[in-house]
């Protein structure tokens, strides 16, 4: 295996450096170039010509939350499964390939599971729809056959 | 000397976003404070030649938890400067001459122990060398595979767990 | 394997009379000092290459859809309009910055930061071509993956930070709409992974060749699906074409930089442009033969041996090829994104949601599995491969 030294990572950095220069540059220039008003009309936030009220910071549905739970879930099983395809080949071509394919199918399956799960219960709809009981919809049937 | 530039830009980005973490009053700034933390924390693990756990961290914690993070702050309705309404001194058991006392006397014993802890290595410090680094991802597949794949199942049974779990937890209730 | 760029450039004899020249100079072993000159210098030049491929996706966005409308688009600022980018960028950088008035300032001044920073460290990782790539990391794809949702982390927060509810409702969907198909995208890259032995774009390429019928996408009927389930996962990641709903302009008004002005703006602009490239690039490296140049040409052999030119020309000339491969089946993914955009109907978030958890994601593992059987099963053979062997097994008879 061939061996790296840490200044592989240089270009990262170097990069990252760029980014945040390129941006203290453009704000430099701009404080030079640019007007600095303020009003209090200006400062609105805008709501298609509307009064805005109250902040935008309210509760949000949990749709997002639940999304973003499953998201974590399977990049911690990709994340998971990197290394392992990452020495597929090898294996493949010294014949003991059946041994990976064997656990791969073990852990997607558990995991297809997990997606099956949550599609069957209605996680993945973004609109949730719920299921009424039976006693529900004769309720509701019966107000709407007296009215 | 690249190292040491290496090291210490992310030892100090890792802790200056964990005081940060601690010493900001908005939630969501504290969040992006741990985002820098976590940053930090990949490049710690970069610099020891541990490339395949740089990267998870930042896949996983940069790129994962954090943001469920975000949607969870939001989820309760975002932080409205809340540390302004009740200021430190009306919150009950804050800020009062128990309190301090306590935290000092604390803060004291541990730092005691761990110093004392520290100052039994320091004596016997030898700097050593870095093995020259190699890519970690194929020892670590080839040990999923052979030595622990227990592990590796059992992890992939543990995910579904926490995925059954957490979708039930976040499901609105019925009725 | 692909080198990185101060490994390419130490095996000329000039460059390492310079490094000497240097070290004798300075006193002390230069080489560590020559190398972050070397990647300085390369690092500033595709940093200006993509601002300009950024400023000019804008231009070839306006005209590419004023054709596909049939009408002019820009022509009157310079010699068919092609300095129009130019003059966006002075008009927004003179624009005035107007902080809304209970916006967040921090966070306000973070996003754009965050956007340009993580798609800038993507750039380390291109494989422009087996000589000019930055950093030939060994968890390149995986590297490029955690940073690149960095810019999820950006748009939530520039939503966020702008206090406004059309920003709020364009960051909270846009930061869902990038995370959930990460999914695809990273089972997907699985998938090629499996093919090419390794996590490091070097792998990725050089296990293809320069023919069409070499490449990976056609390698089995799984990774030719994989890679249209790759470039959709791909423009909703950008948040692109159908997938627009977070900046959708007719209704979010400019979700979540609505609240942005002037230069602000602009980065989140350059930010999603040049990261539009980068994913061009990946799926080019992934799936279309990367930097390869058909018959060989690329490493440099053939000028060095058969026209007898120096090594360092002959090298050159081979890199330059490579690149010229590589920017141009970019360019062309990145033509048919632009299309893409100005042909589908926007999709609506649930319908977002439902095509990706619904529909790629199973798909993405059904190829997943369906490799790493192809892959046990025909002993890493591609189908070309395998109907050359069926065909002249019949003629000769020797493997």
């Amino acid at each position: 295996m061939t061996s790296y030294t840490l200044d592989v990572y240089m270009p990262v950095i170097i990069l990252m450096a760029f980014a945040i220069g390129l941006v203290l540059i453009s704000v430099f220039v701009a404080q030079i170039l640019r007007p600095f008003k303020p009003n209090a009309l200006k400062e609105q936030a805008y709501e298609c010509g509307e009064e805005p009220v109250g902040t935008a910071w309210s509760n949000f549905n949990v749709r997002f939350y639940v999304v973003s739970l499953i998201f974590i879930v399977f990049d911690v099983e990709g994340a998971l499964m990197f290394p392992v395809a990452s020495i597929y080949r090898k294996f493949v071509e010294i014949g003991e390939g059946a041994v990976l394919v064997g656990s791969l199918l073990v852990f997607i399956s558990v995991l297809v599971v997990g997606i099956v799960y949550c599609w069957a219960k209605g996680d993945l709809d973004w609109v949730r729809s719920f299921q009424l009981s039976d006693e529900q919809i004769n309720q509701l049937k019966g107000i709407e056959e007296k009215a | 000397m690249f190292n040491d530039t290496f090291f210490l830009l992310s030892a100090g980005l890792t802790l200056a976003g964990a005081l940060g973490v601690v010493f900001t009053k908005n939630l969501m700034h504290a969040c992006v404070m741990l985002l820098g933390t976590l940053f930090g924390v990949a490049g710690l693990y970069a610099c020891i030649g541990a490339d395949f756990l740089a990267a998870s961290q930042l896949v996983i914690y940069a790129g994962g938890v954090v943001i469920l993070m975000l949607f969870a702050v939001m989820l309760t309705g975002g932080s409205s400067d809340q540390a302004n309404k009740f200021g430190i001194e009306k919150i009950a058991g804050m800020g009062n001459t128990k309190t301090y006392i306590f935290a000092g006397v604390s803060v004291a014993v541990i730092s005691l122990t761990l110093l004392k802890i520290m100052a039994g290595y320091m004596k016997t410090f030898e700097q050593g060398e870095l093995p020259p680094l190699t890519s970690t991802v194929e020892e670590i597949g080839t040990l999923l595979v052979t030595d622990h794949v227990l592990a590796f199942e059992i992890s992939s049974i543990l995910l579904l767990g926490a995925l059954v779990g957490a979708a039930a937890i976040a499901r609105p209730r019925k009725g | 394997m692909s080198p990185s760029v101060n490994e390419y450039v130490n095996q000329f004899e000039i460059h390492q009379k310079l490094v000497a020249m240097v070290s004798d100079f300075l006193g002390f072993d230069a080489s560590g000092l020559m190398a972050f000159l070397v990647f300085a210098v390369t690092a500033f030049a595709i940093v200006n290459v993509m601002a300009l491929i950024g400023g000019l996706g804008t231009y070839a966005e306006r005209k590419i859809s004023a054709d596909i409308q049939l009408r002019q688009g820009p022509n009157r600022v310079g010699p068919y309009g092609i300095l129009q980018f130019l003059a966006d960028g002075v008009k927004m950088i003179m624009k005035e910055t107007i902080y809304p008035a209970q916006a967040d300032r921090a966070l306000f001044n973070l996003a754009p930061v965050l956007a340009l920073l993580g798609v800038f460290a993507t750039l380390a990782v291109v494989p422009f071509s087996s000589g000019f790539t930055l950093a030939n990391l060994n968890v390149g794809v995986f590297y490029l993956i955690g940073v690149g949702s960095l810019v999820g982390v950006a748009v939530f927060l520039g939503g966020y930070a702008a206090n406004s509810k059309w920003s709020m409702l364009g960051g909270m969907r846009g930061a869902s709409q990038i995370i959930s198909y990460e999914v695809p995208v990273t089972i997907t890259t699985l998938s090629i992974v499996l093919l090419a032995g390794g996590l490091s774009f070097g792998h990725f390429v050089e296990n293809q060749g320069g023919f069409p019928h070499e490449w990976f996408i056609f390698h089995n009927p799984f990774t030719f699906i994989g890679f249209f389930v790759f470039f959709v996962g791909m423009l909703a990641e950008t948040n692109r074409a159908p997938f627009d709903l977070p900046e959708a302009e007719s209704e979010l008004v400019s979700g979540y930089h609505t609240e942005y002005t002037g230069m602000r703006f602009g980065l989140f602009a350059l930010a999603e442009y040049i990261e539009v490239f980068v994913l061009c690039g990946v799926a080019v490296a992934a799936f279309l033969g990367g930097y390869k140049v058909p018959f060989d040409l690329g490493n440099g052999v053939i000028f060095v041996e058969k026209l007898g030119l120096p090594a360092i020309i002959g090298k050159n000339i081979g890199q330059v090829l490579q690149l010229g491969s590589f920017v141009t089946k970019t360019l062309a993914l990145y033509y048919v994104v632009i299309w893409v955009r100005w042909t589908f109907p926007r999709i609506r978030v649930d319908q977002v949601m439902t095509i990706c958890w619904k529909y790629l994601t199973p798909i993405a593992l059904f190829n997943l599995i369906g490799v790493v059987f192809w892959m046990y099963a025909f002993d890493n053979q591609s189908l070309w491969e395998i109907l050359s062997h069926l065909g002249g097994g019949s003629h000769g008879g020797h493997h």
